[in-house]
């Protein structure tokens, strides 16, 4: 019997596909290095540049790091990209904007009865109350947008929340337009935490700059993986978190609130996408209603490389997303302008050759 | 006598657990075979290593002669081999005879380029093919309910609709996983007969995953049984029937023994 | 009342007043204020405040939505007078409340001079004393209370008076429909000369209008067809197909810039044939539907989605940067773009370019209905609904899905062209992410999968925006909200995609089961 007759191939057998793959895999790789050891060879950049790129890899690396876990965390127990995380990011950078702007205003006597702000008198308390500020309305961003964008549609085809998820990001992004105008703002920082001065390193012959801000988000960022890890791993939360992630039935079935730790879980990754938010104000400054849309999605690029639904893999996935953004387009020769360039081509490589990412597992076929 | 489908030693392996563990099965020409065996023995996965929807990580599938393992699924259904799903996955927004005529696809004559120009032929293509599609849902017994919505037909009606969709791909082989799930005993019995109605009429080879013994015994020429990815017996249902481990894999340890001491005791009693 | 009803209501309040403090916040009081006050016949300057009356009434509605909602808690009971109140009352309240704290903390900052302009960028000082209806603050606080509570009182009387009548509305309308299809709609349906009239009616209005209502409206209709093919685009590869595609603009650009670069004198001093130009814009978007289809088979809804936004971001940056500035002209655009010639003759006048995009459209509109109804379109319905299976039941999924992109993106290359040729310019600001989330909520709101839906969604989306000028700035606030709203209470659209009827009657009810045709071994 001869069920089929031979028609115009228009898609090539799979194991030709598997070939072509891996040819352009290995092309791709070679022009990077054949670029790289160009650029070296004609050694633009002295060790002082490298210095300054790698680091502000780092310290950007740790916000979509933090952001990129949110990512994860919701995709983990959703199976849904949350289009408008990005937004809650932008949602905390206000938040602590506004309550620096609150402290700066309020005047108190210094000790030697000379007049500071509040900012500047409590530093401490004021960076604290932002963080606190800012990964609070953060959360509870977080929290609305499951609770009235995405909860009526559980269930529904998995285009609908999709949908969904876009229009709260168009929403969001432009309710912040609409109250707080379209101009860009400036954090005032403390000025214990002023933005440029640091420590001075001196490298090959010029000084590189390790800024305050800088070395603050970091350690923040590491402090607050650390959190969530521990989190995730020992608590009855965590606990819950994953079994709701790994089945929801029978997780229901065991006595879990599946409603109320997806809840959770969009609380969480809220505050910590309002922290990053908050350290991307201190540590850059100007903002405006449109600051979370491309680390957003950067930091999805970021959860993905690291193996979407792989917390560890979206800490990972953030570090590397931030070096190598900042010090790719000088390995590679190419404009700085073309930053952004990098990470959306980033993200498309990583889906077509490697979609489960470093550390993810690869994904299983789906269950017939 | 021929042999349709062969699976040679097929071993399906998720991280670390093996699903599948080194399965031989033979299916005749024109025989009825059934795989059973207890929830999670590993059926459906090993239908999905026949039908392409997994590739196996050692062994092979031989579909007259030919190895299939890792073709594509849409090859696969050209090639001859048709399935139903364990938990019914219709076209549910499109009409029934719309889900019937996706599966006259591979044998299209004149395909995209000419439907994009609606040629004469190709009209005349499509008008044989609701026509054949009207006379299946005849044939499964779904008349007159062609332009229902999928998603709107009874239960049963689903059924037999996922039937005559596969038959669409005119098969050689049909998979039919868990056909009488959720019926009552009269449509269980209907749809026993219906399945043996299509071996006699159209000499359709069948494999059937049932958890319906009363039906697995009643049409089956062969049947296998799977525990924990192996297979573990093999015969007629007379056979089957009498096999202590069938019985243990079903009803655990001991469950042999205690059966056997029932059987004599009830025929010292008669 | 018990306990869960008193906590919906107040959760029911909670809710609206938040929505009237947002309201006020954005700003949009004021505004839909004005368009109150303009409909109702009055005047109203540009930057004015409008009156107090306007105010009461927009407040008014939400207030009745308010005292709506809240009464009808349960779709399973029926009302009475004591429910209804106090459940109203009790939204009324709160709701209330919330606005006077609002007012109250707004009013004594405002008063105290400081101005919070500079944070919110709508409170001005006007416009808080108008919310405030220009009185005190503690007064206009009051006002708010009493008056939140007073029309949800009658929304939740009008909810009562609703049910009650219910019956009767439906025995009334049932029998209404019933007389007019008797008498005159069910024989107007019968008769096949009425779609030939309608047509032809449609037809003549399509050419005299053109003509008649003046170069501003044929600019304006202009691009509700331009967004119509692309909406038409787009419903091919997310309605029909179901792949979720956000760089849709990618290949709008692809085509205005290959047509714009072939037709205009810089920088390559290509001077095409208007119509080879334009074929060569369609070939190419088709061409890169395919190239960027390869390599993103196998990706899934969300990753796919994604991904093409990434691609359309590429392009877009691409276009500005100086770096490809030779070939592209970067952030200056390409100027001087030819205009439709015929003959040799050209005729870029508004009104024969709005034919041009009219037989366009209609081209586009026969084309994607034979698509949709043709074996094609059955492929692309399966794959929509569980790509998994259509495959498996035979459907070559890769084909069929890089068809609809390629197709998809050939409309989106015709668009782009003519939209390209009708400004006789294209820049990167042309190809922003916005074009294709407008195109995106066309099709989403009139209707996935549906040929009709998305001409209506064109000419509300496009064209409502064009006669409500002043509501302009919330466009997009709107659109996200409609998507987020459209989703949950209806996601197949304003006019949702229906399949014709085909089954054909076999044989009698006698006669013996025909056999269908096999392949198998004959018994």
């Amino acid at each position: 019997m001869e069920a089929t007759r031979k028609k115009k191939p228009l898609t090539l057998p799979q194991n030709s596909i598997r070939i072509i793959r891996i040819i352009a895999a290995l092309l791709l790789l070679a022009l990077i290095i054949v670029r790289a050891m160009d650029v070296a060879a004609k050694s633009q950049f002295g060790a002082d540049t490298w210095l300054r790129l790698s680091v502000s890899g780092l310290i950007i690396g740790g916000m979509y790091a933090l952001i990129a876990i949110g990512y994860t965390l919701v995709y983990g127990i959703l199976f849904m990209i949350n289009f408008a995380h990005g937004e809650v990011m932008m949602i905390g950078t206000f938040g602590g904007y506004f309550v620096f702007e609150a402290f700066n205003a309020i005047q108190v006597s210094g000790v030697d009865g000379s007049q500071l702000s509040f900012l500047n008198a409590y530093p401490v308390i004021a960076i604290l109350l932002a963080f606190l500020a800012g990964m609070l309305i953060a959360a509870l961003s977080g929290l609305f947008l499951e609770k009235f964008a995405y909860r009526p549609l559980r269930g529904a085809p998995r285009l609908v929340p999709l949908i969904s998820a876009i229009g709260a990001s168009i929403f969001l992004q432009n309710a912040g337009q609409l109250l707080f105008g379209p101009q860009r703002r400036q954090y005032i920082n403390p000025v214990v935490l002023d933005r440029g001065i640091g420590w001075n390193l001196e490298v090959a012959g010029s000084t590189v700059v390790l800024t305050y801000t800088g070395i603050f988000s970091l350690i923040l960022s590491a402090i607050l993986m650390v959190g969530l890890y521990l989190l995730v791993q020992r608590t009855k939360l965590g606990r819950a978190m994953r079994a709701v992630a790994q089945d929801k039935k029978t997780a229901a079935l065991m006595g879990i609130n599946v409603d109320q730790i997806i809840s959770r879980t969009f609380v969480i990754s809220g505050a910590l996408a309002g922290a990053a938010g908050v350290m991307w104000g201190i540590h850059n400054g100007l903002f405006n209603y449109y600051v979370g849309f491309l680390p957003g999605i950067k930091a999805f690029t970021a959860a993905v490389l690291g193996g979407i639904g792989n917390i560890p893999g979206a800490m990972l996935g953030g570090m590397v997303l931030g070096i190598v953004e900042s010090v790719g387009p000088a390995v590679l020769g190419i404009d700085f302008q073309l930053k952004d360039v990098l990470a959306f081509t980033i993200l498309i490589l990583v889906l077509i050759f490697r979609p489960s990412g470093i550390l993810g597992e690869a994904l299983t076929e789906e269950k017939v | 006598m021929k042999t349709v489908l062969e699976a040679r030693q097929v071993s399906k392996i998720f991280g670390g657990l093996v699903a599948v563990n080194k399965v031989d099965l033979v299916v005749p020409e024109g025989s009825i075979a059934s795989i059973i065996g207890p929830n999670g023995a590993g059926k459906t996965t090993l239908f999905n290593c026949i039908s392409g929807f997994y590739t196996p990580e050692l062994g092979d599938v031989l579909f007259n002669g030919r190895k299939i393992q890792g073709m594509l699924t849409d090859k696969v259904a050209a090639m001859g081999i048709a399935r139903t799903y364990q938990n019914i996955r219709l076209f549910k927004n499109m009409s029934a005879v719309e889900n019937v005529m996706v599966g006259f696809e591979p044998r299209l004559k004149h395909g995209w380029m000419k439907a994009m120009l609606k040629t004469p032929d190709y009209q005349k293509e499509q008008k044989h093919i609701i026509n054949e599609a009207s006379r299946l849902l005849h044939y499964v017994g779904l008349a007159g309910l062609g332009d229902n919505l999928a998603l709107n037909l009874p239960y049963g009606a689903q059924r037999r609709l996922e039937i005559a969709r596969a038959l669409a791909n005119q098969p050689t082989l049909l998979l039919l996983d868990e056909p009488t799930a959720g019926m009552n005993p009269q449509e269980t019995d209907a749809m026993k007969d219906f399945i043996r109605q299509i071996r006699d009429d159209l000499g359709i080879t069948i494999i059937l995953i049932e958890h319906d013994m009363r039906v697995v015994m009643n049409i089956s020429d062969q049947i296998s049984v799977l525990d924990y990815g192996q297979k573990i017996a093999e015969g007629n249902p007379k056979e089957i029937q009498a096999n202590p481990r069938v019985i243990e894999a079903y009803l655990g340890p001991g469950a042999a023994a205690l059966s056997e001491k029932y059987r004599r005791e009830k025929l010292h009693d008669a | 009342m018990n306990k869960q009803s008193i906590q919906k209501s107040a959760a029911s309040g909670m809710v609206f007043g938040v929505i009237v403090i947002f309201f006020a916040l954005i700003g949009f009081t004021v505004v839909f204020s004005g368009l109150i006050q303009k409909a109702l016949g009055q005047s109203l300057g540009v930057g004015q405040i409008p009156s107090t009356s306007s105010l009461l009434i927009f407040l008014g509605l939400l207030g009745i939505w308010n005292g709506w909602r809240a009464s009808r808690q349960d779709k399973h009971e029926t009302l009475n007078t004591k429910k209804v109140l106090g459940r109203s009352v009790i939204a009324g309240l709160v709701a209330g409340v919330l606005v006077m704290a609002y007012a109250l903390i707004v009013g004594a900052l405002d008063n105290r001079g400081i101005n919070l302009r500079t944070y919110l960028s709508q409170l001005s000082s006007e416009s808080i004393k108008f919310f405030l209806f220009n009185q005190t603050i503690v007064v206009g606080g009051l006002i708010h209370v009493f008056y939140s509570t007073l029309m949800a009182v009658m929304g939740g009387l009008l909810a009562l008076a609703s049910e009650r009548s219910r019956e009767r509305v439906k025995s009334t309308r049932e029998s209404i429909q019933k007389w007019s299809q008797d008498r005159w709609l069910g024989k107007l349906r019968g008769n096949p000369y009425v779609s030939y009239v309608l047509m032809g009616v449609v037809l003549l209005l399509l050419v005299l209008l053109p003509r008649t209502w003046g170069a501003y409206w044929n600019y304006v209709m202009g691009t509700v067809g331009i967004y119509v093919l692309l909406g038409l685009g787009l419903n091919i590869i997310v309605g029909f197909s179901g792949q979720l595609v956000l760089g849709y603009v990618a290949f709008f650009a692809i085509g205005a810039y290959t047509f714009a670069l072939t037709t205009a004198p810089e920088p390559h001093n290509l001077v095409w044939n208007f119509w080879v130009a334009l074929g060569a814009a369609v070939l190419a978007a088709a061409l890169s539907g395919i190239l960027i289809g390869l390599p993103i088979m196998r990706l899934r809804g969300d990753y796919l989605a994604i991904v093409t936004l990434g691609f359309g971001e590429i392009i877009r940056i691409l276009l500005k940067s100086d770096i490809l500035k030779d070939f592209t002209m970067g952030p200056r655009g390409v100027r001087n773009i030819a205009g439709p010639t015929l003959f040799g003759q050209s005729f870029t006048s508004d009104v024969d370019f709005m034919y041009l995009i009219i037989l366009a459209v209609l081209l586009s509109i026969f084309l994607a209905r034979r698509w949709q109804e043709s074996s094609i379109g059955r492929a692309w319905l399966a794959i929509s609904q569980d790509e998994t299976v259509a495959q498996a039941t035979g459907v070559n999924t890769q084909k069929y899905k890089l068809l609809a992109l390629s197709l998809g993106a050939a409309f989106a290359g015709l668009g782009g062209a003519l939209f390209a040729s009708r400004n006789q310019f294209t820049g990167p600001e042309d190809h922003a992410l916005m074009v294709s989330i407008n195109v995106l909520v066309l099709v989403i709101v009139g209707g996935m999968g549906s040929i009709p839906g998305v001409i209506l969604g064109a000419f509300t989306l496009k064209g409502l925006p064009e006669i409500l000028r002043e509501l302009e700035n919330y466009r997009l606030l709107v659109f996200g909200a409609l998507l987020v709203v459209m989703m949950i209470i209806r996601p197949e659209g304003l006019w949702p995609a229906r399949r014709p009827k085909l089954e054909m009657p076999v044989g009698q009810e006698n006669e013996p089961v025909p056999l269908p045709a096999t392949t198998g071994g004959e018994k």
